[in-house]
């Protein structure tokens, strides 16, 4: 990989002539202003260098005196962040879609075009993507101006339509409650006879406004809305807005603070990905392992009430350091639970890498290849799994982890198994990691001083969660409270995934495959794609059914 | 003579049916737009560590079958008409129980745009346990006070 200002030397070389100024916001960062009309050629010049992927694409009102809206286009390459800034007017205002060469671009663009009302051209599906159906037409909750409240009166029914049988292909209708989910979504599975040949999602159930309620509250209130965007992983959200707000206000917490941090990021891990394998087997139907997993997850769960005094929710990180503080005895039961975590997890590594008929559920299934998982803009596990090393704890490590390294787990197989071995992996490099913590946690106060008011500026905090990058865009303007937060889930990049996975694949592997990738419903918050067959309809006879039935079976 | 009879009988058979409701019911989960923070505790409480199954509780997908509604969040505008629609397919008597902050009061997210409110202000509610997430043994004394509260009064402690 090669360094960070060699790759933002490469950006701004790949992007000469198009630019109309630039600017270096922070050491990492280069922020290049273009034109909306030279938008497609800009991504087209680093996408076919291969240079990073679009983390995701921020909308920012500029207010009724600028009377523009400013759209950025987050792109890494490691360490590495080049800022596309396209303004375009507050009315009428219209970019060209990136799909093509981003397919996760879709979900953004969408997004953009319902909070603030920004035309996205050539988009197929311009459906409401977070907001519930029956939202007020013309109503952009992210538009400073907006009255929110009064839209969301008008809200009336937002029940889908019955789906059954469209002429002779058969539709199974999944969700929003179903045995299989423990979230709301609503999946609509084409089906003919066993294989799946269209799939559909619309999310928003989980839609609450959270990035617009952070900008009506201080930075202190908005650590506890943002440590509950999601509470599986509530410490890496938490993490990564303190981040941020950190390096806006130019203070740095002290190194035994940010060894806590880490910790704890640490113990969720494990016990997220404990919390998965349950999950993930349960929907391979080996309820067996939801039981076992489940049991071991109480260990960590017991270190993490022990420290935090909550289960769920832990609220470790304040801002300018941590709640509370790693004791002795706090050291001995980690280290303790870390013995029986590891034994577990080395366990549990030999049955989803031999047994037999978990493999013969798992292997094979959502094969995704190195070229494909990254083109697609995938993350966290789900990426790694087919091979491509990409960690932020290890491209662009923050707070502690210069300190305490994580080496990054990859495997090439690229399908189910992989993922399952991957994740199990690691869980035990988070025990050892946990371990270096312990060995060598530096001394010093919690906590620094934090100003109230955090100058204006903005900022961007990328953290390595259970499932992925997470990565957090923070305005500031001067007061208490910001100007804008933009929250973007690892689980939202890998929808994409399973829709397209799911199409050609039987039935029956569609809940593991949904399982795969971890999806955090609260966290991705909300979705509708249409994934149509990519090859049209795929008609069999009665006798090509049953040879592919036969081969199937026989794997 | 045969109004008595028929009496006493009603009066075994509802005996019956209280003990049966007691020591089997089955349990729907719905999350309209909590943090995962109580879904993920809920799932805690059936697994071996909590192990509410020896209540003869079941956790099961159907609301046709289920006995109890265990909902946690608060209700987001696109989850109300669904939240509604699921409590009107079970069939009576049910109960509902309301799991969290968010499900007792809308918690944190009181306020927001496409949050309607907490779960009473969209169904009736039985039981509330508040907690944020409230821990699997707070899950499991609510849902037993509310089993207790279907006892007829003499058999009360």
């Amino acid at each position: 990989m090669m360094s960070t200002d060699v790759a933002l030397q490469q950006a701004e070389s790949l992007l000469a002539g198009l630019g109309k100024g630039t600017a270096k916001p922070e050491p990492n960062r280069l922020d290049v202003v273009i034109e909306a009309s030279d938008l497609i050629a800009a991504t087209t010049a680093l996408r076919g260098a291969r240079w990073g992927y679009l983390a995701t694409l921020t909308g920012v009102d500029l207010g009724k005196e600028a009377n523009q809206i400013e759209a950025l286009y987050h792109l890494c390459e490691g360490d590495a962040i080049v800022t596309l800034r396209v303004r375009v007017p507050r009315a009428g205002g219209a970019v060209p879609s990136v799909y093509a060469l981003h397919p996760n671009a879709m979900f953004f663009e969408r997004e953009l075009m319902e909070m603030f009302g920004v035309t996205v051209t050539g988009l197929s599906d311009t459906s409401h993507f977070f907001l519930p159906d029956g939202w007020p037409d013309g109503t952009y909750p992210l538009l400073k101006d907006t009255d929110v409240q009064a839209a969301a009166k008008q809200v009336k029914g937002s029940e889908p339509p019955e789906p059954g049988r469209q002429g002779d292909r058969f539709i199974v209708p999944v969700g929003p409650q179903h045995p299989a989910l423990k979230e709301p979504g609503h999946f609509e599975f084409a089906v003919d006879g066993e294989l799946v040949t269209g799939a559909t999602v619309r999310l928003g159930y989980v839609h609450r406004g959270i990035e617009r309620a952070c900008e009506q509250q201080n930075y202190t209130q908005n650590l506890y809305l943002t440590e509950r965007v999601c509470g599986i992983c509530s410490h890496s959200h938490a993490n990564a807005y303190v981040n941020g707000v950190e390096k806006l206000a130019g203070v740095q917490a002290t190194p035994r603070a940010q060894a806590i941090r880490q910790l704890v990021a640490c113990l969720e891990r494990i016990h997220s990905h404990y919390l998965w394998l349950g999950v993930a087997a349960y929907e391979a139907g080996f309820e067996t392992l939801l039981m076992y997993s489940w049991r071991d997850r109480e260990i960590v769960m017991d270190v993490l009430e022990q420290m935090t005094g909550n289960r769920v929710n832990y609220s470790a990180s304040v801002l300018g350091g941590v709640k509370f503080d790693v004791t002795s005895a706090h050291a001995q039961a980690i280290r303790h639970g870390m013995d029986k975590i590891e034994e577990r997890t080395r366990h549990y590594l030999h049955v989803v890498t031999s047994d037999t008929s978990f493999l013969s559920r798992a292997r094979g299934i959502g094969v995704t290849s190195k070229e494909e998982a990254d083109a697609m803009g995938l993350l966290g596990p789900t990426l790694r799994a087919a091979g491509v090393t990409r960690d932020v704890r290890v491209d662009a490590p923050y707070g502690s982890y210069k300190q305490f390294p994580v080496k990054a787990v990859v495997d090439s197989a690229g399908d189910l198994a992989a993922r399952f071995k991957v994740r199990m992996e690691e869980a035990l490099e988070s025990v050892r990691v946990i371990r270096t913590i312990l060995d060598g946690l530096p001394e010093g106060d919690l906590t620094v001083k934090m100003p109230r008011k955090i100058p204006a500026g903005e900022t961007i905090s990328r953290f390595e969660a259970p499932r992925g990058e997470l990565f957090y865009y923070i305005k500031s303007n001067g007061t208490d409270k910001p100007e804008r937060v933009k929250i973007r889930t690892p689980s939202i990049c890998n929808w994409i995934f399973v829709l397209k996975k799911a199409v050609g694949a039987q039935m029956a592997d569609v809940p593991p495959l949904l399982a795969g990738i971890d999806p955090c419903f609260s966290c991705n918050d909300r979705t509708i794609v249409i994934n149509r067959p990519r090859h049209g309809r795929q008609v069999l006879t009665w006798e090509e059914l049953r040879r592919q039935a036969i081969t199937h079976t026989r794997r | 003579m045969s109004v008595q009879a028929d009496s006493i009988w009603s009066e075994a058979l509802e005996k019956i049916k209280t003990w049966a409701r007691v020591n089997s019911p089955w349990i729907l989960h719905y999350n309209s737009g909590s943090c995962n923070g109580c879904d993920i505790e809920i799932v805690a409480t059936i697994t071996p560590r909590y192990d509410l199954e020896r209540f003869g509780i079941k956790l099961q997908g159907s609301p046709r079958h289920a006995d109890v509604l265990i909902c946690t969040g608060p209700v987001t505008l696109q989850s109300r008409d669904r939240l509604k629609r699921i409590y009107e397919q079970m069939p009576d008597p049910k109960f509902v129980v309301a799991v969290g902050s968010c499900a007792t009061s809308g918690g944190v997210f009181q306020g927001c745009y496409s949050v309607v409110g907490h779960i009473d202000e969209v169904i009736p509610v039985n039981a509330y346990i508040p907690g944020c997430p409230p821990r699997p043994e707070a899950i499991i004394d609510g849902v037993v006070k509310l089993l207790t509260s279907l006892l007829p009064a003499k058999a009360k402690k």
